[in-house]
């Protein structure tokens, strides 16, 4: 069996993430502006958005891997669906650690119900039942059913959920840089670059989530 | 087809009075912890009472979805709906009415005792109270019927439940605590209509999703 | 007018059914044998669209039923080892309504008279919670008498029966096969199996290895 990274694109292409990450870090760190207020707190901006879209990502594959595994009735997109969910809720894990980082110093407190982190985090209680289901369900083949209708239900909700946090409390609205388009190029230009980034480096590790699942699959079905 | 599922819910229902029964009794525990918690001081309580009427919905129409789906695994009652040449995603319609008009049947019982032992006024625009109670049911049955049909035959199906309906429900809470505070304190129709769509848009996302999604998730 | 072929299902990664197929013309039974475990059952509510296969097709009455509408299988029937009733309705309403949802309307006269006929017409108001196994086995059986089917699928039907109740699903059996109705029956008793069956399955480990 050849692993992964002895792919010769593979292995180009996990090195090509890398330097890119490198770079991004060079780049957060010295090539963007220090905005006045916030100082170096302003830096995890570039990581905090970034998280946050790959992770809503991630779970917009997971019910396109749901919506496929139902009409297919294929294991290998519930295999899909299972290594989105899994690098999504890093992300969107990452995002719900960063952001009190972020937001201890800008606002004083670490929590403030501001309506994406709010969404995110109602998602991530969502994709934490997620989990326990595709754990303590039952056999692996009905899980599987369960866990894809979950994946569909849960993104469905994804914009209800938003504008209900929204306009649940209209006077939290001081999310720090939500006007993407008002910012100065300095800023935005880094910003997109890292979002760029941040979306390759989730394709790397989706396709070897899926071929880590594959295998693990085929060894319990030949045991 | 519709009405015959329908009908069978509500028959075993009237037989036994087991959800109903259990949801009110629940329902009344659920008041009394309120009530001790609160100190029955009525400036804390008149602020928070339509919160507290919804949480105490939502805690109870967990157990009372959980029953509805239990007596189908009973005798393995079931197999004979799914192998039955219908359609399945009318078993969900006819699960999500009868759940509601459950649920529906035990606040019309519960709201005297709520508010008469929160010592709160009765609301004043009674229909109004009733009616927009109604279509948040509505909401409520939509997302918690999908939900238990889902884990019905998973393991821990109890624990399942309540943890993945809680977060998925989070908009319908949000949007019934301001439509009944509107209602309660009389404020302008234009204020909480809002919300009001909200709950709509649940019900017509979750019971098409479970409409679709039930022909897939009742097998074995 | 049943063909199954290449019918697989796993229950976590273990093979119930491993690539089986069968055909059964019309009025023929089919008995299907083997230990606890051979896939018997599963074949059963894999035909019966309570489980769905992870492989294979079904094709009944020139129709593939895993894929067309519900309808298409109105003329199957399953009775399983568990009464597939509800605990607190009487025998009459579950009767009822399991013919209403079958589209298969009947007069309640119609009902009470084979009730009568299998003797459960002193229960026939009470909640079948309270019935024996051997009560519960002829409610099936009145059951299978009073709805509309083509195919029988039919999972041992002489457990938990006293001798009157074995005389009565013997009588009904060969009732049915005079009629040239179609059964899939899962057996344990050889002596059975070789009455009924004009073709009989071994089954092990999810395949046919003996016919």
């Amino acid at each position: 069996m050849v692993t992964f990274f002895k792919n010769k694109n593979n292995m180009f292409f996990l090195i090509f993430v890398g330097i890119l990450l490198l770079f991004n870090i060079y780049n957060i760190s010295f090539n963007t502006p220090m905005v006045p207020d916030q100082h170096w707190a302003q830096k995890i901006f570039y990581v905090h958005v970034p998280s946050a879209w790959v992770g809503f990502l991630s779970y917009f594959v997971v019910m396109i891997a749901g919506l496929m595994f139902f009409v297919k009735r294929n294991d290998y997109w519930d295999n899909v669906g299972l290594a989105a969910a899994e690098i999504g809720t890093i992300f969107i894990s990452l995002v719900l650690i960063t952001g009190p980082i972020w937001a201890t110093p800008i606002w004083g407190k670490p929590w403030i119900w501001e309506p994406r982190l709010t969404t995110t985090l109602i998602l991530f209680l969502i994709y934490i039942g997620y989990f326990m289901v595709r754990s303590f369900g039952g056999h692996i083949e009905r899980v599987k059913r369960y866990a894809a209708s979950i994946g569909i239900i849960a993104f469905l909700d994804v914009p209800i959920i938003f504008l209900s946090v929204q306009f649940w409390a209209p006077e939290i609205q001081s999310h720090p840089q939500v006007e993407m388009a008002k910012q100065p190029a300095g800023i935005l230009i880094p910003f997109l670059i890292s979002l760029c980034i941040f979306t390759l480096v989730y394709i790397l590790m989706l396709r070897y989530r899926i071929y880590v699942i594959q295998i693990k699959d085929k060894l319990i079905k030949n045991v | 087809m519709f009405l015959i599922l329908l009908k069978k819910e509500l028959f075993i229902e009237f037989r036994s009075r087991e959800v109903v029964l259990s949801m009110l009794i629940f329902g009344l525990s659920i008041i009394l912890a309120f009530a001790f918690t609160s100190n029955v001081s009525k400036v804390i309580v008149s602020n928070y009472a339509p919160g507290m009427f919804w949480i105490m919905i939502l805690f109870v129409s967990v157990l009372g979805v959980h029953r509805t789906f239990s007596y189908e695994k009973n005798f393995d009652a079931f197999s004979m709906l799914i192998s039955a040449p219908i359609d399945r995603g009318i078993i969900y319609l006819s699960k999500w009415i009868s759940g509601t008009i459950f649920l529906t049947l035990m606040q019309l019982v519960i709201i005297v005792p709520f508010f008469k032992f929160l010592l709160l006024d009765l609301p004043s625009n009674f229909i109004l109270f009733i009616s927009t109670m109604i279509l948040v049911n509505l909401a409520i049955m939509s997302v918690a019927i999908l939900v238990s049909g889902i884990v019905m035959r998973a393991n821990l199906s109890e624990v399942l439940v309540p943890i993945l309906f809680f977060p998925l429900v989070s908009p319908v809470i949000i949007a019934a605590t301001k439509i009944s505070s509107g209602v309660l304190a009389e404020t302008a129709y234009q204020l909480w209509q809002f919300w009001l769509l909200i709950i709509i848009s649940i019900i017509v996302i979750f019971a098409l999703a479970g409409y679709t999604l039930f022909d897939f998730i009742t097998e074995e | 007018m049943l063909s199954v072929t290449g019918l697989s299902k796993s229950f976590n990664h273990r093979k119930i059914l491993d690539n089986l197929s069968f055909q059964l013309k019309f009025g023929e039974t089919a008995v299907f044998m083997g230990n606890n475990g051979a896939g018997k059952t599963t074949l059963l509510r894999i035909i019966a669209r309570i489980m769905t296969p992870d492989k294979g097709e079904i094709i009944f009455e020139n129709i593939n039923i895993l894929t067309s509408q519900p309808s298409s299988r109105k003329n199957i029937l399953y009775i399983g080892h568990a009464p597939a009733m509800y605990a607190s309705l009487s025998a009459l309403e579950n009767l009822k309504f399991a013919l209403e949802i079958r589209k298969n309307k009947l007069a309640e006269s119609k009902i009470i008279y084979q009730l009568e006929h299998f003797g459960l017409l002193e229960q026939a108001n009470d909640p079948i919670s309270f019935f024996s196994q051997g009560m519960l086995q002829r409610l099936k059986l009145t059951y299978a008498e009073l709805s509309n089917w083509n195919l029988l699928l039919l999972d041992e039907p002489f457990s938990g029966l006293d001798k009157e109740g074995e005389e009565q699903m013997d009588l009904a059996l060969s009732n049915w096969q005079k009629k040239g109705k179609s059964i899939c029956l899962v057996l344990h008793n050889i002596v059975k199996a070789k009455i009924y069956g004009h073709k009989t399955f071994n089954l092990l480990d999810g395949k046919i290895y003996q016919s």
